[in-house]
């Protein structure tokens, strides 16, 4: 329980109220979608509607002529490259020649009102002519198949690689098991609430200001410049924090046709908010995987060799997907030490909305192949599920499946300890068997990990700034976005920490590319470890220099026995305070601001492998976690409920207990919908179920009381000894209730989401093997 | 179409189409941001309102239905008595991450709190599974209802 | 923009569907606006029914309950004469929707609209229900078997509107159950369901049974066979899967997004099997 003490100083280690909760609660924060305008004007898209196909003729006459319709551009009125992309610029902000997917836009509409804007949409006439389309991996890489990008010049594969690693192939004949099996998860959706959206102006001197729901307004920036051809200092991106992300606002949304439709506005405030169902059509989505996995093993368990082939499907650009392969290939063997392992992957396009960056980076889907196969061979060797995770867990010391010497803090072992500890774990086989009529209940495991930063190939680099304000406050300037996960109130506990200020003295100042400093995406589990070690030495240099001025005060002649209080500096020694404002007030506005750097260290092995990988490969550091789900299954529905879950997490030393929590029992939930029943449903590219009625996530009766247990390491290179906490938790749910199932009642599982119908038809197979045996 | 009511103890006298949807009236035409929407479908339940002290979807009505009514939004929670210390609860206990379905959620629970004194875990869940939350995985918003539920009766 | 009407009393009202004859009639909303957004209603003129006092209300009626139309599923759920005898709509209340659906949406409108899933049809259907359906000259009632005619279709013609719902006492019917399949435990739309009504003797056997299916036929589905068959039998395992077999004549699934029709037509007669004792 929180201490409901109205002030106190935020400190590292406690459970600090969020910085940002009291005004989200009174419906204050004021997010991007809030935003309006004087004489506001509405800019939409034309979707192709179409997954492939090549434009023949956009007409827009009829809806220019509609009465309130300021303007109606297409891919001829794009003054820049017209492209933009993280990594490949290879998607149009609007078609020009083609069309490759349904959710692509092929018209930009902006007027006086948001149904002027729906009736002019409908009126753009678009004709394209259709292309055959490629929706699936295997028809994309088949010979001949229609490509999504003639000029790609490896046609539909974005990206192939491989991390090799010993003599896989030899490797497998030395094992006493060897299991084969391949699997498949579907594309997902973020669905945060605040779909994608943003409010853009022109001020007369050509310069364009925009709020964006964003992960990455520094990068945004950049995208916007290339893709219109803006100067970059006539653009200023603000993100405001946001209404969920998860990834899915990481990378182009609204921006640039959002400055595009600024630069035809004259003047006046344009807004572009995407409704539930656009979000689902064009926004992004993780990655479909298929998977074919052999791993073998020695009689008592440890593990020898492995050998996949993942083939993620991109949809139709590129945004993060070899990236994300990347990071899902890197994490293909499981938290445990493979000595020959050979991991191939393909990523590939096809006329899909496009795939990118979602929680759990390409690392949710492996996971549900590597903890099968952990479980599948546990059976095959007759060892207890958790034995065999922790006879072949990677160990500080060791190297992974990539080569990469670890290191950092490992605690993948320690996390397997708290399960096997658990009640929930030790009373599996009395709670198994007070299963009701037609009910059937089985307890899974899974362990999992999640590499935090970049990885290599860009600096994974964060720059604080920090201010004692003339009124003699602090404030921090946040370069990194805070989607919902709390990483800015990590930062005002550190400054808390630090600087010994009380929660009102704090200020923080969310990303503004002309207020904040360049710190990167708020992704890849970094947040709070690169922002927070750069913001630790920005308010280290405030306080040096607070005391050192404050010494001039004082006349001291050292600055011992000087010490930095809420709201003032005492000296020890005579008992003399001054207050931060006077401080402030003799400091000049570059006295009174520091800024720092940081950089996350890299992995240092030279390895021979990984070299396709243009950057992201390889990382250093990982979180871990064991997951452990128990589950009953209804035999007349096939509908799993799951009854309890633990999550036993290494994210290092916690800095703040509820927000640790937050971010573990949110993503569970996230990945319990990932399990049970989340799938972007589509036939030939277009979606069947774009909104909240049909694909459906976890409402609070779906989600059972979930325990957490930090499992403390200490990272030495993290903030006060932390890692990254926001991503690992979502890579246990699908295996551990995969894993249950199958304890709860043999089936195999091999396709998520574990729909009530698969369970179903499963258990109705399961019957038929049983039958037989028995007669 | 004259339409008027009560908001947050205040009243509203404005013109607006009778078909324009209450979330926009709300939210564009008088500047009250606080509620939100999330699908406009009735799916999500972040545009939830209070109307005569029942919730509902603000996504789902007409303007001219909030006519004669009592409407209360989540600017109007830190005034109520009854919902200040739901919303306290919230944000005390970690209920709020993202923020997006907070407005929605506590107005949810206020209603649900309104009709049972002293709800089970099970039923604050059942009581809030019109509005969906994708952070939090609703353990602490359900933590924080039985907080506020308590704080309430014992008059804090 | 489109033209709204809130008629205060049903003599308001007659004349507007008369000067109206294309308006869209609606109760809570929660079905048309949806539609409205999605394209697929876009009616110029409306006509909420909701500030007709005479529309509400829930009172004993000769041995039963008579609901008006517009009663909110909420107060329909809470009335004490819906929790004390008719426990199978109850039930079937509480799985429908959410809170706010629930104050919103009223029972006239979950019959009017028709939907293969509607929740409240199972339950009116083994309750035997009838639609009280007036216009400016006449009342008429229907079964509400007969009263819907189809996917989202009904029996009610120009100028007619659902006044509301007569429920009999089902009495001596002492099991009362339903079960929803939906995708997930609330807020979700019925993939099947199961309505049941029966009258058990003290020693367990089963003098009448009344089911009804919802989400496996273009409407809800009944089986006078398997009815007829359960009679005089004891609620086991064998006799209800074969009650199950006999009702799988009654269902015409199809596929959808949801579910696909075979797994419908498995579960709608697996979910007889959790009446087992």
């Amino acid at each position: 329980m929180v201490e409901r003490r109205k002030t106190y100083i935020p400190e590292i280690g406690r459970t600090v109220i969020r910085a940002d909760a009291e005004a989200k609660a009174a419906g204050v924060e004021k997010y991007a979608a809030d935003y309006y305008g004087e004489g506001l004007l509405w800019a939409g898209v034309r979707r192709s509607g179409i997954p492939h196909g090549r434009i023949i003729l956009i007409d827009k006459s009829e809806a220019e002529n509609i009465p309130g319709v300021k303007a109606v551009l297409t891919g001829a009125d794009v003054p820049g490259a017209n492209r933009q992309g993280i990594v490949h610029k290879d998607q149009p902000v609007l078609c020009d020649t083609k069309v490759r997917y349904c959710g692509d836009a092929v018209a930009l509409v902006i007027a006086e009102s948001r149904e002027i804007l729906k009736q002019a949409i409908a009126a753009v006439r678009v004709d394209i002519d259709p292309l055959p389309g490629v929706f699936d991996t295997d028809e994309a890489l088949r010979p001949g198949a229609p490509l999504v990008h003639e000029e790609h010049k490896t046609g539909n594969i974005l990206l192939q690689a491989e991390i090799r690693r010993g003599d896989a192939a030899g490797a497998f004949a030395g094992c006493d098991a060897v299991i084969e099996e391949s699997f498949e998860v579907p594309f997902v959706a973020h669905a945060f609430l605040e779909t994608e959206n943003g409010i853009a102006w022109q001020e007369p001197d050509g310069k364009i200001t925009l709020v964006v729901s964003t992960q990455a307004p520094f990068r945004d920036k950049w995208e916007i410049s290339g893709a219109l051809g803006i100067r970059m200092d006539l653009l200023r991106v603000i993100g405001p924090y946001l209404g969920g992300a998860f990834g899915g606002k990481d990378g182009a949304t609204v921006q640039c046709l959002l400055a595009l439709a600024a630069q035809h506005a004259g003047g006046r405030k344009v807004k572009m908010l995407w409704d539930r169902e656009e979000n689902f059509i064009a926004g992004y989505k993780r990655h479909a995987v298929k998977m074919e996995y052999r791993a073998g093993a020695m009689r008592d368990g440890t593990l020898q060799a492995l050998h996949c082939r993942l083939y993620y499907n991109s949809g139709a650009y590129a945004h993060l997907g070899g990236e994300v392969m990347a990071l899902g290939m890197e994490h293909a063997g499981g938290p445990y030490r493979i000595p020959h392992a050979l991991i191939e992957g393909w990523c590939v396009y096809t006329n899909n909305p496009v795939a990118g960056a979602m929680r759990g980076f390409g690392v949710a889907q492996v996971s549900f192949a590597f903890e099968r196969i952990m479980d599948l061979l546990a059976a095959k060797l007759d060892m207890n599920p958790l034995a065999l995770r922790r006879k072949n867990a990677l160990r500080r010391g060791d190297s992974n499946s990539s080569g990469v010497t670890l290191t950092g803090s490992t605690g993948i072992a320690s996390c397997i300890d708290a399960v096997e500890r658990h009640p929930m774990w030790r009373s599996r086989s009395a709670w198994k068997a007070e299963a009701g009529a037609f009910k059937k209940r089985g307890v899974g495991v899974a362990a999992v990990f999640n590499a935090m930063g970049y990885g290599r190939g860009l600096p994974d680099s964060a720059i604080a700034k920090v201010e004692l304000t003339p009124a003699g406050k602090i404030r921090v300037y946040c370069g990194v976005s805070d989607m919902g996960q709390g990483n800015a109130t990590a930062y005002f506990q550190i400054a808390g920490q630090i600087l010994c200020q009380e929660n009102s003295s704090i200020e923080l100042v969310q990303p503004d590319t002309e207020r904040t400093m360049p710190s990167g995406s708020a992704s890849a589990s970094r947040t709070t470890y690169t922002y927070g070690n750069a913001l630790i030495r920005a308010c280290e240099e405030l306080r040096k220099r607070i005391i050192g001025r404050t010494a001039l005060v004082l006349l001291a002649d050292t600055v011992e026995r000087m010490e930095l209080l809420p709201g003032k500096v005492r000296h020890l020694g005579t008992g003399r305070e001054v207050p931060l404002s006077g401080i402030a007030a003799m400091m000049s506005e570059q006295d009174r601001t520091c800024i720092q750097q940081f950089i996350m260290p890299v992995a240092g092995d030279s390895l021979d492998t990984g070299k396709a990988f243009f950057i992201g490969f390889p990382h250093l550091l990982f979180s871990y976690a064991v997951h452990l789900a128990r589950i009953e299954i209804d035999e007349l529905t096939g509908r799993i409920e799951v009854k309890d879950y633990l999550a036993a997490t290494d994210a290092g030393r916690v800095m703040n207990p509820q927000a640790y929590e937050q971010q573990v029992q949110g993503a569970v939930a996230q990945g319990i919908g990932y399990a049970l029943h989340e799938e972007v449903l589509m036939m030939e590219g277009r979606v069947l179920n774009p909104g909240f009625a049909a694909y459906l996530i976890p409402g609070a009766p779906d989600v059972p009381e979930i325990v957490s247990l930090a499992v403390e390491t200490y990272e030495e290179s993290g903030p006060y000894g932390m890692k990254g906490v926001g991503e690992v938790g979502i890579n246990g749910p699908l295996p551990s209730i995969a894993n249950a199932a199958a304890d709860a009642g043999g089936l195999h599982i091999t396709r998520a989401p574990l729909t009530a119908e698969r369970i179903l038809e499963a258990l109705a197979q399961a019957g038929k093997k049983n039958g037989g045996k028995r007669k | 179409m004259k339409i008027d009511f009560l908001l947050n103890g205040k009243k509203i006298e404005l013109d607006a189409a009778p078909d324009r949807r209450a979330v926009d009236l709300l939210r564009e035409d008088l500047g009250w941001t606080g509620t939100k929407e999330g699908c406009g479908s009735g799916e999500c339940g972040a545009c939830t309102i209070l109307v005569d002290g029942e919730s509902r979807l603000s996504c789902l009505m007409l303007a001219a239905q909030l006519s004669g009514k009592k409407v209360v939004t989540i600017e109007g929670a830190a005034g109520d008595p009854e919902i200040r210390p739901i919303q306290e609860s919230f944000v005390e206990l970690g209920a709020v991450q993202c923020g997006f379905c907070s407005p929605g959620m506590i107005l949810s629970a206020s209603a649900l709190l309104k009709s049972r004194q002293y709800p089970s875990r099970e039923e604050i869940k059942e009581g809030l599974c019109g509005n969906l939350c994708r952070c939090t995985g609703y353990h602490k918003i359900v933590d924080a209802v039985g907080e506020a539920a308590r704080r309430l009766k014992d008059g804090e | 923009m489109r033209k709204v009407f809130f008629p205060r009393t049903l003599d308001e009202l007659w004349p507007l569907l008369e000067s109206e004859p294309g308006a869209a009639i609606f109760s809570g909303g929660t079905d048309l606006f949806v539609k409205m957004r999605a394209g697929s209603a876009d009616p110029g003129v409306l006509i909420g029914l909701e500030r007709i006092g005479e529309l509400r209300g829930i009172r004993r009626e000769g041995d039963g309950v008579r609901i008006g139309a517009c009663t909110s599923l909420k107060s329909v759920l809470e009335d004490p004469l819906v929790r004390s005898g008719l426990k199978v709509l109850e039930t079937a209340l509480k799985a429908l929707g959410s809170p706010q659906i629930r104050n919103m949406g009223t029972i006239g409108g979950n019959v009017c609209t028709a939907s293969p899933a509607g929740d409240t049809l199972p339950p009116l259907y083994v309750l035997r229900a009838e639609v009280e359906i007036r216009s400016a000259g006449s009342t008429r009632r229907a079964p509400i078997g007969e009263f819907i005619t189809g996917p989202g279709k009904t029996l009610l013609g120009r100028g007619e509107i659902i006044a509301g719902i007569r429920v009999p006492a089902p009495q001596g019917l002492n099991l009362h159950h339903f079960e929803k399949v939906g995708q997930r435990k609330a807020l979700a739309i019925a993939v099947a369901s199961l309505a049941a009504l029966m009258r058990i003797s003290p020693e367990g056997v089963i003098e009448e049974a009344r089911l009804a299916w919802g989400s496996v036929a273009p409407t809800v589905a009944v089986s006078v066979g398997a009815e007829e068959f359960l009679k005089g039998k004891a609620l086991t395992r064998p006799v209800l899967e074969e009650a199950a077999r006999i009702a799988e004549a009654s269902f015409f699934p199809i596929d959808d997004i949801r579910a696909t029709a075979g797994y419908r037509k498995a579960v709608a007669g697996n979910l007889l099997l959790r009446l087992c004792k």
